[in-house]
């Protein structure tokens, strides 16, 4: 039964995933007075990118063939692991909070390669970029995770969410709004969004993650697309784990919990996305050389976050 | 028996190099040899570790009449000598191809006797049981090391050799006298007589000898501020003696401080926060640097630094815990002690793969120059796999070993910051976020090295060019890869081994905190079921045709070698945002072809990173000895008058003193 609920966890995620960033370009479009195209447009993105040929550059070796496996392969154990639809069900030691970093950084460095792999400026300079970012922002990312276990006694993001749901909301709000601040700004650094990196351009100079997917194409391409939205889904889950951990599914499990489980999952993933929405049209990018300010800032927070944790486990005040 | 069969053979290796051939047929027959007595060495120590696992405490002793006893081989002295002699071997097969093409650019015959005498020396040292032996040994090691690093008489070596003598001088010179002050001025004392002495000393007398010690031996293991010698000298040794001296030589003077520690009956709250500062600043500045360097044994050189301050801090931590009565920390104890235990053994694993990978790449490409190299993936893809797990294993990423040595010490810093009293928990939260962004920049650079050279294109003619590796030089590689690999499951029994006494580890899944578990198992058994999945995923209604090989987009204009970043500019952002730390400069120097026109100019681009160390603290020390020397100098000339003066002065000073 627990592995049932586990893989139904990230069977959630994987569907949710591709209308998860259709609903954030919905959105953006709304409020740019545009109509914006259907929420489930990434769908048939991704399905007409798995039946269109490959091409290949000749400059490229076989790292840049496992590539695409690697990072839906990363991304794929974060939906499982991370707890999004239910708590109490992933071994501790595999959703361990640095584990969990590692795993997302394995992704990263994989899509690296495959942005190195290419002979061409633009896939090195989002390599080069991309690796900046996701080493400079490990700091607050492994902070931030820290933040939650100290307040929840728990090292597996498992646990946490397991204390976030049997506690009343009052016991660990300070440091949850803390560490929530801090996990917004990870998180749109990790999945490359503003004021990190503008998703939306592809012939941008200032683009990232879509500079290292410039060579992909056809089913590779839908592979890599994929995974990033499914990063975006789970670390979507994950604050909306940490922050309402309402109707989530635990044992006994009964049909009914299941199902308004998925509802609320379906409904919180609904809501981030607006919110990503909501940020990406009220902030612009920030200039990439201007990088360490936001990293330096995301690090504070979480490191504040650690402190209001420490002091509200410890009861000093 | 064994050990001292494997003991002896490097000895009579020096006599045999001595007499062979100076070619590549006698490099061989002296490698062999070397081989022979590193599979000795390493047979011996597993008889050794059988032994003391079935419970017969082995305590080997050797005494001679003149020095009472001067060898002896306990616990810490095996581990060590487990690193040793693997080095040894991995280095000796490597070396029979690698020292053959290199036939001319070294004097094999002295090369080959300066090798035999470093691993004589460093064997002799971690088993010595007498202070003057150590010592004695110890600088047997160093001055062979030095004539390895000006193997290739350049001139960059002899001046990084002298660098690395100055330095080495300076070290044995802080552990001789702080050995000394331990010992009550005994230089023919055992360690454990050393011990009992150190009982009665005062705080004062112990913690001058405690920073001497540290001193000594981190200038040796590569710690601020007596680094500087590390990324000049360990390039220039060929590469297999660099991968000696970078993955077991600096064990080595881990190994005499972890010695030194238990000679103190205390180590003061003061001196192991100091060991914690000295471990994060050399992990800061060895990574920055690590970062934005483009040569790749310097690269690794600085990694070095890096990773044995990472492992010194936890040292330090170690000690400082002992102060504070942390019953609920006790797992971060332990787990402080398994990151040390297994980052030894991974740092020795991975570092000398790379060196020997760097080798490898200087020996086909002809550079080690990040910048000129490229593409050698395509042209090597079973090197480029064993270089790959390397790459991973240095980075800390999963599923490798080295992953679960800096989990447990992350792991134990977390666990510290949520169970141990405020000062304590404010404390590891501040290493822990030091630690952090020491392993961010440790995966940047590592994946640079791996991104630039085997990704991509040949950026020159001479790796375009690139021939097949010999076969028995990828060899020490693949095992080196095959060992980082197999780290990861053996850090499991190996941290359970390390703390099945009173607490139960942090590996095991029962544990002490919750969720604080990790095996190499399960996380494997994920793996390999989220493999499926995306096979899964990929083979259903997917486009299964070949891909079609075509050009990378080129914006129709065709697309050069030079126009892919190199490694230069990948590391730039790092270059700009830490230029405080390496000092980076770009200066644009514009100079107007025509005086009347201020636009057509001629640039020329001149830029640079620099050591704050080298700047801020080595030469104005430098600049100060020469004045001060200058100033003495203008003594010598006066007149004879003065100097009866003067010998009259010390003489009454020296009477004073006296009464």
């Amino acid at each position: 039964m627990i592995f049932f609920i586990l893989l139904l966890q990230a069977v959630c995620i994987l569907l949710a995933a591709p209308a998860v960033v259709g609903l954030v370009r919905q959105g953006k479009a709304r409020f740019q007075n545009r109509r914006g195209a259907s929420v489930f447009l990434p769908y048939w993105q991704l399905l007409s990118l798995c039946r269109k040929e490959m091409t290949i550059t000749r400059h490229s070796s076989w790292v840049f063939r496992i590539v695409p496996y690697v990072v839906l392969g990363s991304a794929v154990v974060l939906a499982l692991v991370v707890p999004t639809l239910a708590y109490g069900v992933v071994p501790a030691s595999i959703s361990n909070i640095f584990f969990v970093a590692a795993v997302a950084a394995v992704g990263t460095v994989f899509l690296v390669f495959g942005g190195m792999d290419t002979a061409s400026t633009f896939g090195n300079m989002g390599s080069g970029r991309e690796m900046t970012l996701s080493a400079l922002i490990e700091p607050a990312l492994f902070l931030t995770f820290v933040s939650l276990a100290i307040g929840a006694h728990h090292f597996s993001l498992d646990g946490i969410a397991l204390w976030m749901a049997l506690t009343p909301w009052y016991v660990g709000a300070p440091f949850v709004l803390v560490s929530v601040a801090a996990l917004v700004l990870v998180s749109l650094a990790e999945n490359a969004r503003y004021p990190v990196d503008n998703p939306a351009t592809h012939l941008e100079l200032t683009m990232v993650h879509e500079a290292m997917l410039l060579e992909y194409s056809g089913p590779y391409l839908a592979m890599l697309e994929y995974a990033a939205a499914i990063k975006l889904s789970v670390f979507l889950g994950l604050i909306a784990t940490v922050l309402v951990p309402i109707g989530m599914v635990h044992a006994p499990f009964t049909l009914l919990n299941i199902l308004t489980g998925v509802a609320l999952v379906a409904l919180k993933l609904a809501i981030g996305a607006l919110v990503i929405a909501t940020i990406e049209s009220l902030i612009v990018k920030m200039r990439f050389y201007r990088m360490q300010e936001y990293m330096a800032a995301a690090f504070m927070v979480a490191f504040i976050a650690c402190i209001v944790a420490i002091v509200s486990v410890n009861n000093i005040l | 028996m064994l050990f001292a069969i494997s003991f002896v053979v490097p000895l009579v290796g020096a006599l045999v190099a001595l007499m062979l051939p100076s070619d590549a047929r006698g490099n061989a027959v002296f490698q062999c040899l070397m081989i022979a007595g590193s599979l000795s060495g390493i047979f011996a120590v597993g008889l050794w570790c059988v032994a003391s696992l079935s419970g017969v405490p082995v305590q080997l002793f050797i005494a001679s009449s003149l020095f009472g006893e001067t060898f002896q081989v306990g616990f810490l002295s095996t581990f060590f000598l487990g690193i040793i002699y693997v080095g040894a071997l991995l280095a000796s097969v490597y070396a029979i191809p690698y020292l053959a093409h290199y036939e001319r650019l070294y004097t094999i015959r002295w090369l080959n006797v300066a090798s035999a005498l470093f691993i004589f020396g460093m064997q002799a040292t971690v088993v010595s049981a007498t202070l003057f032996v150590f010592l004695l040994f110890w600088e047997v090691m160093s001055i062979a090391a030095y004539f390895l690093v000006i193997a290739d008489r350049k001139s960059e070596s002899l001046s990084a050799g002298f660098l690395y003598f100055v330095m080495t001088h300076i070290g044995i010179l802080c552990i001789g006298t702080g050995f000394f002050i331990l010992s009550g001025g005994d230089p023919l004392a055992s360690f454990s007589v050393v011990a009992t002495r150190a009982l009665a000393l005062d705080p004062l007398a112990a913690g001058i000898a405690f920073v001497l010690i540290l001193v000594g031996f981190g200038s040796k293991a590569g710690l601020v501020p007596l680094h500087q010698w590390l990324p000049y000298a360990h390039p220039q040794a060929p590469s297999h003696s660099s991968a000696l001296l970078s993955g077991v030589m600096l064990k080595v003077a881990l190994f005499g401080f972890l010695q030194a520690l238990f000679l103190f009956p205390y180590i003061p709250l003061w001196a192991a926060v100091l060991v914690v500062v000295v471990g994060l600043l050399s992990a800061v500045f060895g990574v920055v640097h690590a970062a934005v360097e483009s040569d790749i044994k310097r690269l690794l050189a600085w990694s070095s630094i890096e990773n044995m301050g990472l492992i010194f801090s936890a040292i330090g931590a170690i000690s400082a815990l002992q102060h504070f009565n942390l019953f609920d920390a006790t797992p971060a104890l332990v787990g402080l002690v398994v990151f040390v235990v297994l980052h030894t053994l991974n740092h020795f694993i991975f570092k000398t793969g790379l060196f020997l990978s760097a080798g490898a790449i200087q020996f086909g490409a002809h550079t080690r120059d990040l910048d000129y190299l490229g593409g050698l993936a395509q042209k090597w893809p079973t090197f480029s796999v064993f270089a790959l797990a390397l790459i991973f294993a240095a980075s800390a990423l999963p599923p490798l070993g080295t992953f679960f040595a800096e989990w447990s010490f992350l792991q134990s810093l977390a666990l510290l910051v949520a169970a141990a009293p405020p000062v304590v928990a404010l404390s590891a939260l501040i290493v822990l976020s030091v630690v952090a962004l020491v392993a961010g920049l440790a995966v940047f650079t590592f994946v640079k090295v791996f991104a630039v050279a085997f990704l991509g294109r040949a950026r020159t003619k001479e790796t375009e060019d690139a021939q097949p590796l010999p076969r028995l030089l990828v060899l020490p590689i693949g095992v080196c890869a095959a060992l980082s690999v197999l780290m990861a499951f053996v850090a499991a029994p190996l941290a359970s081994l390390i703390a099945n006494t009173e607490t139960r580890g942090l590996f095991s899944s029962l544990n002490v905190l919750p969720d604080a578990s990790l095996n190499a198992t399960s996380m494997w058994f994920v793996i390999v079921c989220v493999a499926c999945i995306v096979l899964f995923l990929r083979s259903i209604g997917t486009d299964t045709r070949p891909a079609r090989i075509t050009d990378t987009w080129d914006c129709g204009q065709p697309l050069t070698p030079r126009m892919q970043y190199t490694a230069t500019g990948f590391a730039a952002p790092i270059r700009f945002f830490f230029r405080a730390l390496v000092m980076a400069e770009k200066n644009m120097i514009r100079v107007p072809v025509v005086e009347s026109n201020s636009w057509i100019t001629k640039n020329t681009l001149t830029w640079g990173t620099a050591s704050l160390w080298e700047v801020w603290a080595y030469q104005p020390l430098g600049r100060g000895v020469l004045v001060a020397s200058r100033m003495i100098a203008r003594v010598e000339r006066w007149s004879i008058h003065f100097y009866i003066l003067c010998v009259f002065i010390a003489l009454i000073v020296g009477i004073l003193i006296a009464l």
